[in-house]
């Protein structure tokens, strides 16, 4: 399980995440505007209004283990339900790699992911449709 | 003497009668025709066919008053109502991508929103009047029909540190005037909402969007209080020598 840094940032994603993410919740200052990678075992997905969640253990380059939050921005369930997600999309256990900008403070351990960049299962496949198109 | 008032009285109130009747079209004014805006249908969208470009007071807009930045200064977010699944409350309940359907009934308009489960009820005929002392967070609303349009006015609004902008912490006060306009175009339905609040704004601020026809309402919106606090999980608190911005379930011994 490692987490991967990749340079540059990819603009119409940010872009959309912003519209999205200025739904009421300002990322100002929380998130960084790089994006990494982190794959790590599902431990929890919170599939409710206002804003779906994901709770997903990772395990370092220095062997430790520490707990990553996922969230999505502004989308909600009905939004999110549109681009095929659902509650049963990610279960305890799952080994996912998700794609998204961490927080700015490292030791908090989250990642702004978006619904045009979806997670993927263990065999890189989308857990769901990504979407396309503007919200 | 012939009583010439006498033998013409019945043709006096005949003309009377016509009189009254034709002025009476002129003193209502206006074709009272009711417009059909019953349905479900998607959230309002801008002239670029976003559903913020043109709806939104930005972060430091140029029609807010010194009050408002003093208090937009001040909020701490971790205070926000909406984190407590508070809802928004018009205008900006419009600046949220989901659905609304409109129900007409004969002495009221209800509208009934996705975002947030919102119902709000709009009185067309006699209502009693709030007493002085209730105020709502979306406000009481009167509405009329005029010129094939649904005009509707709401005040009565509590003070909301979120009312003119969730995103930017502009509150709105007491003062705080709405007024809609709903009328369609097609298929479509057209709204105009024009805002004033002279404790918060310089000026009136005004928008028009433009919804398409819906299947539904998506859903119920349930708010988790759980899910809601969760976002503010690394948002840091502005005051941080106060005590722990933590939900304490206070009351629950």
């Amino acid at each position: 399980m490692k987490i991967i840094k990749k340079m540059g940032m990819l603009i119409v994603t940010a872009l959309y995440l912003t519209s999205q993410a200025s739904a009421h919740h300002s990322v100002q200052g929380i998130y960084q505007e790089e994006s990494i990678e982190i794959t790590g075992t599902v431990i929890e997905w919170v599939f409710v209004n206002p804003h779906p969640f994901l709770t997903v253990e990772v395990v370092d380059e220095s062997g430790d283990t520490h707990e990553w939050d996922v969230s999505f921005g502004g989308p909600a369930v009905v939004a999110m339900t549109r681009r095929g997600f659902s509650k049963d999309t990610f279960n305890p256990g799952d080994v996912i790699t998700v794609t998204g900008r961490p927080t700015i403070n490292e030791i908090l351990y989250g990642v702004l992911g978006t619904l045009g960049n979806v997670p993927v299962d263990q065999d890189g496949n989308p857990v769901v449709m990504p979407a396309g198109g503007r919200p | 003497m012939i009583n010439h008032f006498n033998t013409s009285k019945p043709l006096v109130v005949t003309f009377t009668t016509m009189c009254i009747t034709l002025l009476s079209t002129f003193t209502y004014g206006a074709s009272e025709e009711i417009p059909d805006l019953s349905g479900f249908w998607g959230v309002g969208r801008c002239p670029d066919g976003s559903f913020t470009s043109c709806n939104t007071l930005s972060q430091d807009d140029q029609r807010l008053t010194n009050r408002a930045r003093a208090y937009q200064a001040a909020i701490d977010e971790y205070a926000q109502p909406k984190y407590d699944c508070a809802p928004m409350a018009i205008p900006h309940l419009y600046t949220d991508p989901y659905n609304y359907r409109i129900e007409q009934l004969e002495d009221r308009v209800n509208f009934y929103y996705a975002k947030d489960d919102v119902v709000r009820t709009v009185w067309l005929k006699d209502h009693p009047e709030p007493r002085v002392s209730d105020f709502f967070i979306q406000g009481h609303s009167h509405g009329r029909y005029e010129d094939e349009a649904l005009i509707i006015t709401t005040d009565k609004f509590t003070f909301d540190p979120q009312g003119l902008n969730a995103d930017f912490q502009i509150a709105s006060s007491t003062q705080k005037q709405v007024t809609e306009r709903f009328e369609r175009d097609g298929d479509d339905l057209m709204f105009k909402v024009t805002t004033i609040d002279t404790f918060f704004l310089l000026e009136p601020w005004s928008y028009e969007v433009r919804s398409t026809p819906a299947i539904d309402l998506g859903g119920e919106w349930s708010c988790s209080p759980r899910s809601s606090r969760h976002s503010l999980r690394f948002v840091p608190p502005k005051y941080n020598e106060d005590p722990s911005p933590e939900r304490l379930e206070y009351l629950q011994n």
